[in-house]
């Protein structure tokens, strides 16, 4: 039901910023925004609340992104707020972003790190995703502190940590 | 049985010969004394030819007129008298022999046989008591052996219910023992693992801050680097 939803709400972004002609950018800015989302818990508990009226929560956001992004972006994010599908943005977003790399024939590679990547980085990093697993990836970098050092990469369900912190966790393991 | 009458027949026949035997003379007659004397004194008369006053004076006379005074014999009586006692007495003796005698004896054989017949039923009486008694002194051996018998199993049962009361009490001594000592080990083991957990989380608490302190941008960017050489060099 609620991955209905989220294809739903997906495919209609997919289908908006298509027709709006700036996918890359609101791609970007979507995703910028639902990881501001997921890691702040305030602007996460007011959006979700449906004790907060719908207008003043579409008054955070205008707020929160006035000036900072394309119009469409704002547009799609008064959408999905507006219907009260808040709490889905995330997993939304995701399934928008990925929609939109199949549309190029690329998987979506999730990269967490303590740092931002360089670009060169960023190159090296997806033909390096493609010499391992075979696919054609689109990289979005997350920065989480808590990865410590190193990257973290999610291609779908899989997962390639590389992160100080998984070393600490095997530390602390051994430790048992 | 058949010579009994003719023993009861003798008894009184030899009594008779007895009598006969020992009797004196019998001098009295049957005549009274008065028709003696006239008797003797006419004879005298008619000895001395009539002539009364010579036959009274007579010594001779005299004497036998005396003897009309002696009194008949005291035991044997006159002969008339016995053979009318003799023949009253035998016919007595027969109908007492024929009709008395059996009376007597069937009265005699009833008795005999009552009494044997209540003997008898003395004797099985005295068998039946006997037989109860009998009776009753096997059931009292009975009963003791019983009663003993029942001792003997309470005794038995209160000793099996005794030794699975100590085997229980040991059995559960000896389970809070190792409950004790299995519970104590975990308690150790906790502790120990406690303790470790601690170090651990303190040991890594330091490494993570030591880490952290090392990790500046040139660091960052060779973790990263190495990070893409590995995921490149996964697949080779």
């Amino acid at each position: 039901m609620a991955d209905t939803a989220v294809t739903g709400y997906a495919e209609a972004l997919f289908a908006v910023a298509s027709a709006e002609g700036d996918l890359s950018t609101v791609e970007d800015e979507l995703f910028g925004f639902a990881q501001a989302f997921r890691s702040n818990d305030e602007l996460r508990s007011t959006l979700s609340d449906g004790n907060v009226p719908v207008a003043r929560r579409l008054q955070v956001v205008d707020d929160l992104l006035e000036g900072r992004v394309s119009a469409t972006t704002s547009v799609l994010l008064a959408m999905v707020v507006g219907a009260g599908r808040s709490a889905e943005l995330p997993a939304i977003v995701d399934a928008f972003i990925e929609r939109s790399a199949a549309s190029r024939d690329k998987a979506v590679a999730t990269v967490r790190a303590a740092v931002a990547l360089t670009a060169d980085q960023r190159d090296r990093l997806a033909a390096a995703i493609k010499t391992a697993t075979g696919k054609d990836v689109e990289i979005r970098v997350v920065e989480d502190p808590s990865v410590l050092g190193g990257v973290v990469t999610e291609i779908g369900d899989d997962i390639i940590d590389g992160s100080v912190r998984r070393r600490l966790n095997q530390l602390r393991e051994s430790f048992r | 049985m058949s010579n009994r009458p003719i023993r009861l027949l003798a008894a009184p026949l030899l009594a008779l010969v007895v009598l006969v035997a020992f009797a004196g003379p019998a001098s009295a007659s049957a005549e009274s004394v008065g028709s003696c004397m006239a008797e003797r004194f006419a004879e005298a008369v008619e000895t001395y030819h009539g002539n009364v006053e010579e036959a009274a004076h007579d010594e001779a006379v005299q004497k036998k007129l005396e003897k009309c005074f002696e009194a008949p014999s005291p035991i044997l009586p006159e002969l008339n008298e016995i053979i009318w006692g003799g023949g009253a007495f035998l016919i007595l003796f027969v109908l007492m022999v024929k009709k008395g005698f059996p009376a007597v004896q069937g009265a005699m054989d009833a008795r005999a046989d009552r009494i044997r017949a209540d003997l008898d039923a003395a004797d099985q009486a005295k068998q039946d008591a006997l037989s109860v008694k009998a009776g009753y002194e096997a059931r009292l051996a009975d009963s003791k052996s019983e009663a003993s018998r029942l001792i003997d199993e309470a005794r038995g049962d209160a000793e099996k219910v005794r030794a699975d009361l100590i085997a229980r009490a040991e059995a559960d001594a000896a389970g809070i023992r190792e409950r004790a000592a299995v519970e104590s080990d975990a308690a150790k083991a906790q502790a120990i693992a406690d303790l470790r957990a601690e170090v651990a989380a303190i040991a890594l608490g330091a490494a993570e801050r030591v880490v952290q302190s090392s990790l500046d941008a040139e660091v960052q960017g060779r973790l990263i680097d190495a990070y893409i050489d590995e995921v490149a060099g996964a697949n080779g």
